[in-house]
Formats: structure tokens, C-alpha cells, sequence
């Protein structure tokens, strides 16, 4: 388990003594009980700095932001940034790295494992403590959780309000890191990919159902895409906003620009949206879930990364973000990779 | 609700984790112990896509366009949240500038709101008293409920509401003497459950007259993921864009649609010159703020937000607006 006293230690250390210009972590928000990405630039500010089982965002996705800003500095501060990493995020940091979207200096990884959990599912959270105000969830050294309510401390078996993903998870402690808080653990989910049986059990029409009600409540907040540490395209397909126009450029031409997806949120648009996306993480989402925890409106986008990651290990025996060394799965071509589509 | 079936009535329905409107067609699903439904009636009256009307044109014939064939229908939407209904007010003041936008009022002239007073907050994050109204506020609605005891105290504000009231008849009765009495002591009692306030939030809007380029719109928007939650689910968010889909290039026909359209997408403010004036998180955090608490006040003598706490509640990142309003308040001090 990690002691939070020894991550505020470590992320002093590295602050103070100007190994990183600052640190990105979690702290309590100004009301409830769930963390909330925090950026640290000042030791003293590190007293807010919490770790517990509410501190499920995957802060890589903040790496991005820091990419952007650099490059539009002058003379950057070339210095590392300072990143508090759990498992499934540290993945995500691999991934970057495979696809040279950032360099390994560019980061200063403060890993902390998961230990016998990993992250609590709000909603499953609000269920289970119907009508409860709920202050604090921690860690423990057990197999489960303990939540202090209005009520009263009482200890949780992790698998009743455990995030989906963090069943299937096996990498409970980050795989990449520069200094390790807590235990050094592997875990091996007896089925990694047992939350997708029902779904493939399903017939074809049922399937269609399924993601037609599903998809058809998309609002287009594009939270999901957003929110991915992975989607990191300076022009998404949705928001067209590099198509260079000068003045002397044609009336036709600006009116021809192509329109990949339409604004309006009909259910065959929603479609191709959620398709584009799914199809561009396949061998490159790491299962944070954040998608389809930032999604407004409960539609269980999980299920269509984690299919691709099934075919993903299935078909080319590739497991993201575990191996820097190898090439991308989407950029790579081995004489044994089936290519049954092709024939 | 059966002798009410000329109207297409719309109620908060329990879904599998939240609440949402949705059209009814038994009364059976009605449920009055809703909590903050995701979206706000705003998603009926000002529906997210919305068709103009259709064009053809095929070649050498004269183009044609088609006006919808179905015109809105008499809704009643029930059970709304009074901080909603204050939304609708907001977005009926917009609507109806110098120009009288008629696909808004074709729907909103047809809707009559039935509205339930809170007893205990929907949500952890209501903060509507700050913001000028409360749990029990009448802005907006045709007709008001209060559960007291064990029937609802019902008061109508409207002619619409009259009308529904002599629809349905003999399931009202005329309140007993000290009802009134208790429907007052309800509405007060409802006011103390609220935990979210800002205190001196007068003070902002004069004070965000200086604070455009402020760095405090840098600090607070550094978690923002510019996503659409925050304003797609707030009741008083009303941009909107305009284009045209095409079903066929050649012939050209296709349709002319209205979507909501959002201040915190990249694409929001981008010129064709390829300039975006604000091409930054801050920038566009700032004018969500600006927008509800400056340049609305001075427009309509309003905020533009209704204390509902949607944005708080869903913010994948946990941006506060209660938060950012109290720094801007605090800023400098």
C-alpha cells in the first residue's frame, strides 16, 4: 500500500531541488469526496496532494497539454514534468513513448501501485450507499476499501464497488516509473477479457440493438475523445480546424472542405464518430476507461476498446503499451500476421 | 394524466444510473422523487438538432424547399425543476431579442411547464439561492406543485395552467384552511437543505469588467479537457450553428438543420482566415463565466445560470463553478 506521506516526500524531493518545474497529481475538490487533477508548482502547495481510490483520471492525458504549451514557448523550460502514475496510466505513458509522441526526459514518473485494488465506480459507489453522504473512500491492506460516511467508517469488499476494468486489470503497478511508491505487484485476471462474453455471445441483430439505443443517446460532448490520453491528433474529424484558407482561396474550395461527420446527433453520425474512434485506439487503449467514465451519458465505450484490444492480442499477439522497443501495432507489418481480409 | 391526452407529456424517468425526460405514453412512469435529471427540459423546447427545412434541386428544374411537415405538438412537461424552469425563462429572453427567433417559440408557445418545489436538493451541488432563486421559485412555470403531507398543494400561474387544472378536473380539491400555511413552512423548510452557496456573488459581475486578462483564467482552466459537458447540459446554454447536410450532391438535395453549438470546441470561434481569437482553454473558460456572470447581467439584469449544479456534477475533471466564481470574487484581495 502506498504511504501518501512518501509520495508528498517524493514529490518534495523532486520539486525542491528543481529536478521538475511541477507536479501533476490529485488533490480533494472544494466539495465531496472524489480527487481531482491537480498541477503543483510550489512544495509547500504538495500538502494537498491525496492518493485514494477516487483518483481514477488518467493525468498522462495532461502530458498532451504540456507538449502544446512548449511548443509555443520561446525558450522552453526543458525540464521534466513531475507526474503522480498509476498501472493502467503508466501504459499510457508507454504508448506515448512507442509513438514518439514524447520523449522519455520529457517525464519524471512518480508510479504508485494499486496494490490488492485499484479504483472505486462512482456509479456503483452511489448504489451501494443509496441516501448516504459519503466524506472519504481509502485504501486498505485488504482486498477491499474502506468508506467513511455521515455514518461511519465501514470496510467495502473491492469487488462490489470496483471499476469494471480494474477486474480485468494486470498491471497493478506501473510498468514504467522513476521512483515506485507501494508494492511491486503482477496480477493475473483469471479471464483478462471476461467482460466481453456477454456481449459476444450476443446474436448479430442483438448487437445492433444494443449499440443503436446506446449510441443514439450521444449528446457529441465528445468527453470520451477529450478526455483520452491517446487522441491526440492536432485535427480530430470532428472539429475541422486546420483547413488553410487564404484570401485568395476560392468560395467552392472553403465550401468543399470535407465534412468526415455531420454536427447533428442522429444516430448514424454518432456511428461513424464513435467507429472512427474506436477503430484509431485499437493496439494503442490501455483500458483506463476514462471514456466511458467522463461519458454524461452512460454509454459503455469500454466495450468497444476492449474488443479491440482482445483482437488486437488475439490476432497479432500484441499487448499495448507493455514493450517501447517494438514497433506500433498500427505501423508494423510481420510476415506472420494474418491477412485474411486482403484475400 | 390519461384525461390529458391530447398533450405529448414528458416526465423525469428512472434509467439504469440517472434520470432523464422522456416522452410518456404510460402514466405508470411518472415518478416524482427525481433527482437532477441529466439534461434539463432545455433538450425538448430547444431540441439539439432541429430541421429548417429541406431543398432539392435537380438540374435544370427550379430549386425547391420544404418547410417540415409536422408542426410541434401541445406538450406538457411535468415534474420540472424550478431551477430549470428558470432556465427556460433565460433561454426565452434570447430567443426573443430583435429577433423573434419563430422555430423557438413554435415549440415554446406549446409547452406548458409543470413544475414540483424541492424539498431536499436534487443534487449535492444546487446552489440555486445564490443565483436568485431557490428550491420553490416560480419563474416560468404554468403551474407549481409542493408536496405536503400526502397531496401536492397546486397553484396555478397561468392560463395554461388553468386550462390543464379544469382538464383534469376532480382530482383537485380546494386547499384546506392551513394548507397555505404549510406549503410556506415547506418551501422555507427547503431553503436550509441546501448546502452549495456563494456569498457577495453581486460583486462579481462588476468585477469581471477588469479580469479579461487575467491569469486566473489560465489557473483554473488547467485541468479543462474542452469537452461540451458543461454547457450541452446546462439549462441556459443556447449557442447554436447552422448547415447544411446533403442527402445527394448530385442532385443536389439534402437539409437545412440547427444544432446546438458549444464555446468550449476549437472549432467554436475559428475563422475561415484561419485566426481563432480564442484558441485556448483560458480563453474559452473565460468566456463561459464572462458570458453568465458579465455580459448577461448587463443584457438582461440576470445571471445566466440557474444554480442547478449539472456543470459541477459532471465535469469529468472537477471544475467548479462555484469555486471559480469565489476566485474571481476573491481575486486581488
Amino acid at each position: 500500500m502506498v504511504a501518501l506521506e512518501d509520495l508528498k516526500q517524493e514529490a518534495k524531493n523532486v520539486l525542491e531541488g528543481g529536478t521538475v518545474k511541477y507536479i501533476i497529481g490529485y488533490k480533494k475538490p472544494a466539495a465531496g469526496f472524489m480527487a481531482v487533477p491537480a498541477f503543483f508548482h510550489k512544495p509547500e502547495d504538495l500538502d494537498a496532494l491525496v492518493w485514494d481510490p477516487t483518483c481514477f483520471h488518467n493525468l498522462v492525458l495532461f502530458l498532451k497539454d504540456e507538449k502544446k504549451r512548449k511548443l509555443g514557448q520561446k525558450e522552453p523550460d526543458e525540464r521534466p514534468v513531475g507526474i503522480v502514475v498509476k498501472g493502467c496510466d503508466s501504459r499510457a505513458v508507454n504508448v506515448l513513448l512507442q509513438e514518439n509522441y514524447i520523449d522519455r526526459e520529457n517525464v519524471y514518473i512518480l508510479g504508485v501501485s494499486c496494490g490488492k485494488t485499484g479504483m472505486v465506480d462512482l456509479k456503483k459507489v452511489r448504489k451501494y450507499f443509496m441516501g448516504k453522504i459519503i466524506s472519504q473512500i481509502d485504501f486498505n491492506e485488504n482486498e477491499s476499501f474502506t468508506v467513511t460516511t455521515t455514518e461511519g467508517k465501514v470496510e467495502v469488499p473491492a469487488t462490489d464497488i470496483f471499476a469494471d476494468r480494474c477486474t480485468e486489470c494486470r498491471t497493478a503497478s506501473p510498468v514504467i516509473h522513476d521512483v515506485l511508491l507501494g508494492e511491486d505487484s503482477v496480477r493475473t485476471p483469471e479471464n483478462p477479457f471476461g467482460s466481453l462474453e456477454e456481449m459476444e455471445n450476443k446474436s448479430q441483430e442483438q448487437k445492433w440493438d444494443f449499440w443503436q439505443e446506446q449510441l443514439t443517446k450521444c449528446i457529441r460532448c465528445y468527453a470520451c475523445r477529450s478526455i483520452c490520453p491517446m487522441c491526440y491528433c492536432d485535427e480530430c474529424v470532428v472539429d475541422t480546424i486546420n483547413f488553410a484558407v487564404y484570401p485568395d482561396t476560392p468560395a467552392e474550395e472553403k465550401a468543399q472542405k470535407i465534412k468526415w461527420v455531420e454536427k447533428s446527433p442522429t444516430t448514424s453520425e454518432n456511428f461513424i464518430y464513435h467507429m472512427v474512434r474506436a477503430i484509431h485506439l485499437a493496439g494503442r487503449c490501455v483500458d483506463c476507461a476514462e471514456c466511458e467514465r467522463a461519458c454524461p451519458v452512460d454509454i459503455p465505450l469500454r466495450f468497444l476498446n476492449k474488443k479491440l484490444e482482445k483482437e488486437s492480442k488475439e490476432l497479432f499477439d500484441y499487448d499495448v503499451g507493455y514493450d517501447i522497443e517494438i514497433p506500433a501495432l498500427i505501423s508494423s507489418f510481420r510476415d506472420e500476421d494474418p491477412e485474411d481480409f486482403i484475400r | 394524466m390519461r384525461k390529458l391526452n391530447v398533450y405529448q407529456i414528458y416526465a423525469p424517468v428512472k434509467k439504469e444510473s440517472h434520470w432523464s425526460y422522456e416522452a410518456l405514453d404510460k402514466p405508470e412512469s411518472i415518478r416524482l422523487d427525481h433527482l437532477n435529471t441529466i439534461q434539463s427540459p432545455k433538450m425538448i423546447i430547444f431540441p439539439q438538432r432541429e430541421v429548417f427545412f429541406e431543398f432539392h434541386n435537380a438540374e435544370g428544374n427550379t430549386p425547391v424547399m420544404k418547410e417540415p411537415a409536422s408542426e410541434p405538438s401541445a406538450t406538457v412537461i411535468f415534474g420540472v425543476r424550478p431551477c430549470d424552469a428558470v432556465g427556460v425563462t433565460h433561454q426565452d429572453k434570447v430567443f426573443n431579442g430583435d429577433f423573434k427567433d419563430l422555430y423557438y417559440w413554435k415549440r415554446r408557445n406549446q409547452t406548458i411547464l409543470v413544475g414540483l418545489a424541492c424539498d431536499t436538493p436534487p443534487s449535492p451541488h444546487c446552489f440555486c439561492l445564490s443565483v436568485g432563486g431557490s428550491p420553490h421559485f416560480t419563474a416560468g412555470f404554468d403551474i407549481l406543485m409542493t408536496e405536503l403531507e400526502d397531496f401536492y398543494y397546486v397553484e396555478s400561474f397561468s392560463k395554461k395552467g388553468d386550462t390543464l387544472i379544469n382538464l383534469a378536473g376532480d382530482i383537485f380539491s380546494t386547499p384546506k384552511e392551513n394548507s397555505k400555511k404549510d406549503k410556506e413552512k415547506a418551501h422555507s423548510d427547503s431553503e436550509k437543505k441546501l448546502k452549495r452557496h456563494i456569498k457577495n456573488l453581486e460583486t462579481v459581475p462588476p468585477k469581471l469588467k477588469n479580469m479579461f486578462d487575467s491569469p486566473l483564467w489560465e489557473e483554473e482552466s488547467l485541468s479543462c479537457i474542452q469537452c461540451g459537458i458543461c454547457t450541452y447540459l446546462c439549462p441556459t446554454c443556447h449557442c447554436f450553428d447552422i448547415s447544411d447536410e446533403l442527402d445527394s450532391s448530385s442532385p443536389l438535395s439534402g437539409k437545412r438543420v440547427r444544432t446546438w453549438d458549444n464555446c468550449q470546441f476549437p472549432d467554436f470561434t475559428m475563422h475561415s482566415s484561419g485566426h481563432n481569437p480564442r484558441p485556448d482553454r483560458a480563453s474559452r473558460l473565460r468566456q463561459r463565466i464572462m458570458h453568465k456572470f458579465n455580459y448577461f447581467v448587463t443584457n438582461y439584469q440576470a445571471y445566466q445560470c440557474t444554480g442547478c449544479g449539472r456543470c459541477i456534477a459532471k465535469c469529468p475533471v472537477g471544475i467548479d463553478i462555484i469555486e471559480v466564481l469565489e476566485k474571481v470574487r476573491d481575486y486581488g484581495k
